[in-house]
């Protein structure tokens, strides 16, 4: 259907205006927004993410497909909820203590609403009560946590134990990702996954789901 | 290594190094800019570490980075002496908060209570209706012009220059990406780059247009008693530059040419360093045709940019290294052995034939031990030696 094509297009391109238009006249047009999200918005997600993984774009391009993406999911997230579409899956997601960087981490938030998730941001500063309770309070059992500082980083493994011993954290998948990290060191740390950019980390959450349903 | 010549003094060590000539040793650095120096409390740890009694004066407030004492600096066989422009006196910070203030380019900053660095929070042009070019009319923006930017400057320039034998670097006011990113705040900047091109350029200008008078002002002041003069705006991620060749084209390089252009004219007896952290060598041709003729920090953490051999092969024929030896996992966390050896590769990449001034790749950081910042000076002198 062409009018998926222009809806991606639009979204690779981040042309927030026009798939806005075009998200509220297929709307009008009565299709369902399940369906517009899905073959529509998230195929432009996808190309760009290959694009991006294969060095092909960069900051800017993912920065505004995903504002593009995220106008389109105000106009079409409250009828997803009210006809009971589920999403992905619930992303808690924050900074770690001690650090106040989250350029990165706000990335892979928007990446992964664009991919389908539901994101709870707690933003930076976040240590292992406020990632508990947000997780009690959500029912998440996806946690995503950043850092940039190499001082802030020694300090996951701790946060990740923590949550691991709270009743709310036992069998929630966590990821882990920042500049200064590597595979290596997410496994010495104990984290389910790492992800070395935002792209990676909607690959990286979509298999921690499939762990997730695998008993 | 080649032969180079003995006893020579620091000033003339760095010189030869920056002209590709083989000195003694390799130069080393430490303190003289915003950032190649240490994080405030690493700096407590290393004075205890050192038996060194001194107050702790900031060097730059954001990232709370410390002067580093004089004794410490003769210990470690320093060769470079900072220089930096003083705050505004028609601008007083905001403190919004007791952990947030407001600088003059309306860009607010915060401190987490257990941390003493500060973090951008929130830029002036920040959200959704804020990127106009009538926002940018109606900003009051810094005064170039403020006298107490370049009081004292000349004559400590002069007093390095005429009482002692170190090389002069000024962390000059070369930047205007870094502003702009942080006054219309990252996710607004990177996706405006996109879809609201008009206003980029236009805020590019007019912090440009500050920027370049600033730069300009101070290297008017030091002329001829400056070695280096630091530019710099960080284009890189880990993986890949932040933007692409074609976006680095449109809104950077020409820019960038106005004000390198502007600062040898200023100051042509002082070289140029640029500083840029990340994965960034496809642009190195770019910045090497414009006028830049050294790179800092080489961050060897980042993707092509480790191997340092490579670099010097492809690049050093035109480019001075300066920095190099890894804090992204060495130096915070590596043993004496791999400081040792983390210095010694180098040396023997970057450092044949001169051309390499040893640094750490950013100011060392709070939880860095400073047994490994003192192995890391000890190593530079064991290796360093050109015979």
């Amino acid at each position: 259907m062409p009018r998926d094509q222009e809806l991606a297009q639009g979204i690779i391109r981040g042309d927030r205006e026009s798939v806005v238009r075009l998200t509220r006249e297929e709307l009008d047009a009565g299709r369902e927004a399940v369906g517009i999200l899905n073959e529509g918005l998230i195929p432009g997600m996808d190309v760009l993410g290959e694009r991006f993984a294969r060095g092909e774009a960069f900051i800017p391009e993912l920065m505004a497909a995903a504002k593009a993406m995220n106008a389109a999911m105000e106009i079409l997230r409250p009828l997803l909820e009210a006809s009971g579409v589920e999403s992905l899956g619930k992303v808690v997601m924050g900074t770690v203590k001690g650090d106040m960087h989250d350029i990165g981490k706000n990335l892979v938030c928007m990446m992964l609403r664009g991919a389908g998730f539901e994101v709870i941001d707690l933003g930076v500063n976040a240590g292992a009560e406020r990632f508990i309770q947000a997780i009690e309070e959500s029912g998440a059992r996806l946690l995503g946590m950043s850092a940039l500082l190499t001082t802030t980083m020694s300090r996951m493994g701790g946060i990740i134990e923590e949550i691991r011993k709270s009743r709310a954290g036992a069998g929630v998948r966590i990821a882990v990702g920042g500049a200064p990290l590597d595979l290596a060191y997410a496994n010495k740390i104990g984290a389910d996954g790492y992800a070395k950019d935002a792209t990676v980390a909607v690959e990286c959450f979509k298999g921690l789901v499939a762990a997730l349903r695998t008993p | 290594m080649s032969s180079g010549r003995a006893g020579m003094t620091p000033r003339e060590r760095l010189r030869a190094a920056m002209d590709h000539k083989a000195p003694d040793r390799v130069p080393i650095d430490f303190g003289s800019t915003s950032t190649t120096s240490i994080a405030a409390l690493a700096y407590e740890k290393l004075k205890r570490h050192l038996g060194v009694e001194a107050e702790t004066r900031i060097l730059a407030k954001q990232g709370q980075v410390a002067y580093v004492d004089e004794r410490i600096l003769e210990m470690f066989h320093v060769d470079t002496r900072p220089l930096l422009l003083g705050p505004p006196e028609n601008w007083n910070d905001i403190w919004v908060d007791p952990l947030t203030y407001e600088d003059e380019w309306g860009v607010q900053w915060q401190r987490t209570e257990e941390s003493n660095s500060y973090f951008l929070l929130k830029g002036c042009f920040e959200g959704d209706g804020r990127g106009t070019i009538e926002a940018l009319r109606d900003f009051r923006w810094p005064d170039p012009g403020d006298p107490a930017r370049y009081r004292g400057l000349r004559d400590k320039a002069r007093e390095f220059r005429e009482k002692t034998d170190y090389a002069v670097v000024l962390t000059s006011a070369a930047s205007f990406w870094a502003e702009a990113e942080w006054m219309r705040g990252f996710g607004d900047f990177y996706s405006d780059l996109v879809t609201n091109k008009r206003f980029i350029h236009a805020l590019l200008d007019r912090i440009l247009e500050v920027r370049l008078e600033m730069t300009v002002r101070a290297l008017n002041e030091t002329r001829g008693y400056l070695d280096v003069m630091l530019a710099g705006d960080d284009l890189g991620t880990q993986d890949r530059p932040m933007i692409s060749p074609g976006m680095y084209e449109e809104f950077v390089k020409p820019r960038q040419k106005l004000l390198f252009e502007a600062m040898h004219k200023a100051a042509p007896d002082a070289k140029l360093l640029y500083h840029c952290d990340g994965c960034i060598d496809i642009f190195l041709p770019h910045l090497i045709e414009i006028g830049i003729e050294g790179l800092n920090p080489v961050q060897v953490s980042a993707k092509n940019m480790g191997d340092t051999a490579r670099l010097k092969r492809e690049f050093g024929k035109d480019l001075f290294f300066w920095g190099g030896i890894d804090t992204g996992r060495v130096i915070p966390f590596g043993t004496r052995g791999e400081i040792f050896e983390e210095v010694r590769r180098r040396i023997d990449d970057l450092a044949p034939g001169g051309g390499y001034v040893l640094n750490f790749v950013h100011n060392v950081q709070d939880e860095v031990p400073p047994g490994n910042v003192c192995a890391m000076f000890e190593a530079a002198m064991e290796y360093g030696r050109y015979r």
